[in-house]
């Protein structure tokens, strides 16, 4: 398509696919111990781990005035292991449709479906803790906005991450040179 | 993975290992060759995906070979078998 007929999305779209295929080309030998499935998947339970701890702190920020400060360890934890599961995992739960090939983008797009579905069931938890709670405590509870907002936050960022962890599980060894 | 939405899933089997070997051809060589990935290619073989229309047809493309050459519903047997028999029969009508 001429580029006087492409819409601002596809510019956009383009723009996209440019720079992830330039990042990608940068990330591509990095951690290359880290591309084995065992090792992808260790990462995958590490991360789960975390977002476990993540939700406990915010359960906790309801008892405890302190309990924010178990926040930080848990942050210390996410950032290297979801930049490594992106970087070994080649991005391929948020890349850009022109960067891959049918049978990515169909796995990709299952690993959403899967992501939604799990983020909205997730959302529910912090909904229903912040609607009842308000009700029950007439909303003075002076914990209850930010233990819900930590809650909420974790749920975001595990639908945020899951497409990702389930591509990074379920891909096979990178094949041996034939 | 079938790309059909409903019903049972009917198989489709390949050639394509064959053919690759065949020709010394390494999967990321056909995989550049038909633009993808080369775990694509082993998806293929090991019938984890099944191609559309279009990598079908450039796959056959790259081999030069009609589809029902590299892709059948049906399991395939050894290459070799299959052309011998195919030799015998022409080389038999010939004496006839």
């Amino acid at each position: 398509m001429p580029v006087h007929d492409a819409t601002l999305l596809e510019r956009y779209e383009a723009y996209r696919t440019r720079r992830f295929l330039r990042n990608e080309e940068k990330f591509r030998n990095m951690l290359p111990r880290w591309r084995t499935r065992r090792r992808r998947r260790i990462l995958v339970v590490a991360l789960a781990a975390t977002f476990v701890l993540m939700f406990t702190v915010g359960v906790l920020c309801h008892f405890f005035e302190r309990g924010p400060l178990l926040w930080l360890p848990a942050c210390l934890a996410f950032f290297p292991l979801w930049i490594s599961l992106q970087i070994v995992s080649g991005r391929q739960g948020d890349a850009p449709r022109a960067a891959l090939d049918e049978r990515e983008i169909q796995e990709r797009n299952s690993a959403r479906s899967i992501a939604l579905t799990v983020t909205q069931s997730l959302v529910m938890i912090p909904v229903l803790y912040l609607v009842v709670g308000s009700v029950q405590t007439d909303g003075m509870h002076p914990r209850m906005a930010y233990a819900g907002g930590l809650m909420t936050l974790t749920a975001t960022l595990i639908g945020g991450c899951l497409p990702a962890m389930i591509l990074a599980w379920n891909s096979p060894d990178p094949d041996e040179t034939d | 993975m079938s790309p059909v939405r409903r019903g049972e899933t009917l198989p489709i089997h390949n050639r394509i290992r064959v053919l690759r070997a065949e020709r010394g051809m390494s999967r990321a060589q056909l995989a550049e060759l038909v633009e993808v990935n080369p775990q694509t290619v082993g998806a293929l073989e090991r019938g984890d995906h099944y191609p559309s229309l279009d990598l079908a047809f450039r796959i056959c493309d790259v081999f030069g070979l009609p589809v029902e050459a590299v892709f059948s519903r049906t399991e395939f047997g050894p290459l070799s078998t299959e052309v011998y028999r195919i030799r015998t029969a022409t080389e038999g009508r010939d004496a006839q």
